[in-house]
């Protein structure tokens, strides 16, 4: 199987929010407007119960994709070792919520979770036989600002291969990997009312070395001396939490673990092109590889717009076909 | 200057303020994407007409279930979905159904994934007693 398109409701989390579209309404409307079939849920934003999982509630769900002709391929868990701020809880307790969350997902009929660095190398080892019993595969979220040599993620790198589990991989995730920040975000802030000069100190810091949070720290300092709003400090500082510029060719490392695809975009201008992140080297380095997974659809631009984030998904979609089958 | 608040920003829900036996009710939103456990949630301030309200007695209302804010520390498998309004109980507080407040509330998230965040949402908004 080729790379397929899909979309995670996490892009519709302003339309879900406002409670516009409920659960089942934004299923249906992504199904009506043809932009599964594969579809990532994340537990805590779309399940009441969750980390359980009613039984009436996985009888309606499986259902209703059933109705809709939807995959369910992956849930997005949490690792909540700080259920009390700044006290972590012990790693039997986080152990035994992870296992909670896979029988979920298992109930549900998701083959793939969706794990992040939240949750430590050697925890995953010790729940890799849990999830071949269950038939279930975890696949490592590498988010921004990580990418496949960061050292974060060889760490991981170094447990895949010694456990060398087939229900462990890899979910892609390129904010990570950005060539620039996106304009869309830029004009957020403006419209926001950052002044010139911000945007400016932003654009200077952001590709700059140094970890994200250093850089944050930098910006914050530099924009305080020079007389900047906190509010407006704080909306262009997002850009250091969800995007580094690491080398977007470094994905080919970790292509053969690939189990599953976060789409993370911001915004497909008039060109046809994404506005932050390279998919044009990115995707033919997977395609090429022969993965088999579902690139899901990742709207992050509700992040600080309200646009209308089924429109921003049909258009990267477009996108994402155009570019592999090239 | 101001702007439209993002709905993840938003702590002020959509029923406003209500007169009620047991007190002045505020509708709240959880101000994050997913529902976090309510040991990870404060209620940091609340002022009516610009004076700050004293909050020692103030109940967290979700569910139907009730808790002293205090109480709330402790509640690590009680979530707040995130598509649910909590309500804040304010014995002390009787005002005229009808009358109009400016109502200014703080509440700020620990996620718990995200070791040592802490993020503070502050919302205004003048409203009507139901």
């Amino acid at each position: 199987m080729p790379i397929t398109t899909g979309a995670t409701l996490y892009a519709f989390t302003n339309e879900y929010l406002t409670r516009r579209y409920s659960f089942a309404d934004l299923l249906r409307e992504v199904a009506a407007r043809g932009l599964g079939p594969g579809i990532e849920v994340i537990g805590f934003q779309s399940i009441k119960t969750f980390p359980e999982v009613t039984d009436a509630f996985a009888e309606n769900f499986r259902a209703l994709v059933a109705e809709l002709g939807l995959a369910p391929v992956s849930l997005g868990i949490n690792s909540d070792r700080f259920l009390r701020p700044g006290q972590p809880v012990e790693d039997a307790h986080l152990l035994e919520y992870h296992k909670r969350q896979m029988r979920s997902a298992h109930k549900l009929g998701f083959p793939i979770l969706r794990y992040q660095f939240s949750t430590p190398p050697a925890m995953v080892a010790d729940l890799a036989p849990y999830a071949e019993e269950l038939g279930l595969k975890l696949g490592l979220e590498v988010h921004a600002p990580a990418h496949a040599h960061h050292p974060l993620v060889l760490a991981y790198r170094e447990m895949y291969a010694k456990v060398n589990s087939p229900a462990l991989g890899w979910i892609p995730d390129f904010g990570g990997t950005a060539s620039r920040i996106p304009p869309s975000l830029l004009e957020a802030a403006r419209a926001r009312g950052a002044r010139e000069s911000l945007i400016t100190l932003l654009e200077e810091i952001w590709p700059g070395p140094g970890p994200s949070h250093e850089k944050a720290a930098t910006l914050r300092a530099a924009a305080l001396r020079d007389g900047h709003a906190p509010e407006h400090i704080q909306a262009v500082s997002l850009a250091f939490f969800i995007l580094a510029n690491g080398d977007p060719k470094s994905w080919a490392e970790l292509a053969d673990r690939t189990i599953h695809i976060h789409g993370k975009f911001y915004g497909v201008g008039a060109d046809g092109r994404e506005e932050a992140v390279d998919y044009e080297t990115i995707l033919p380095i997977f395609r090429d590889a022969g993965v088999d997974a579902t690139i899901v659809a990742e709207w992050e631009g509700h992040a600080y717009s309200t646009r209308d984030a089924f429109a921003e998904v049909e258009k990267f979609q477009a996108m994402c076909r155009r570019i592999l089958a090239a | 200057m101001t702007h439209t608040l993002l709905p993840v920003e938003r702590v002020i829900g959509e029923s406003g303020l209500a007169a009620s036996a047991d007190g002045l009710r505020l509708d709240m939103r959880l101000p994050w994407y997913r529902s976090l456990p309510l040991s990870t949630v404060r209620v940091e301030a609340l002022s009516l007409d610009g004076a700050p309200v004293d909050l020692a007695d103030a109940l967290f209302e979700l569910d139907g279930r009730r808790w002293p804010l205090a109480a709330l520390a402790d509640e690590i498998d009680s979530f707040w979905f995130v598509l649910d309004s909590a309500f804040l109980i304010l014995p002390q507080l009787h005002p005229a159904p009808g009358s109009r407040h400016e109502v200014a509330l703080t509440l700020a998230v620990f996620p718990p994934y995200i070791p040592g965040m802490k993020r503070a949402n502050s919302q205004t908004a003048t409203l009507a007693v139901a």
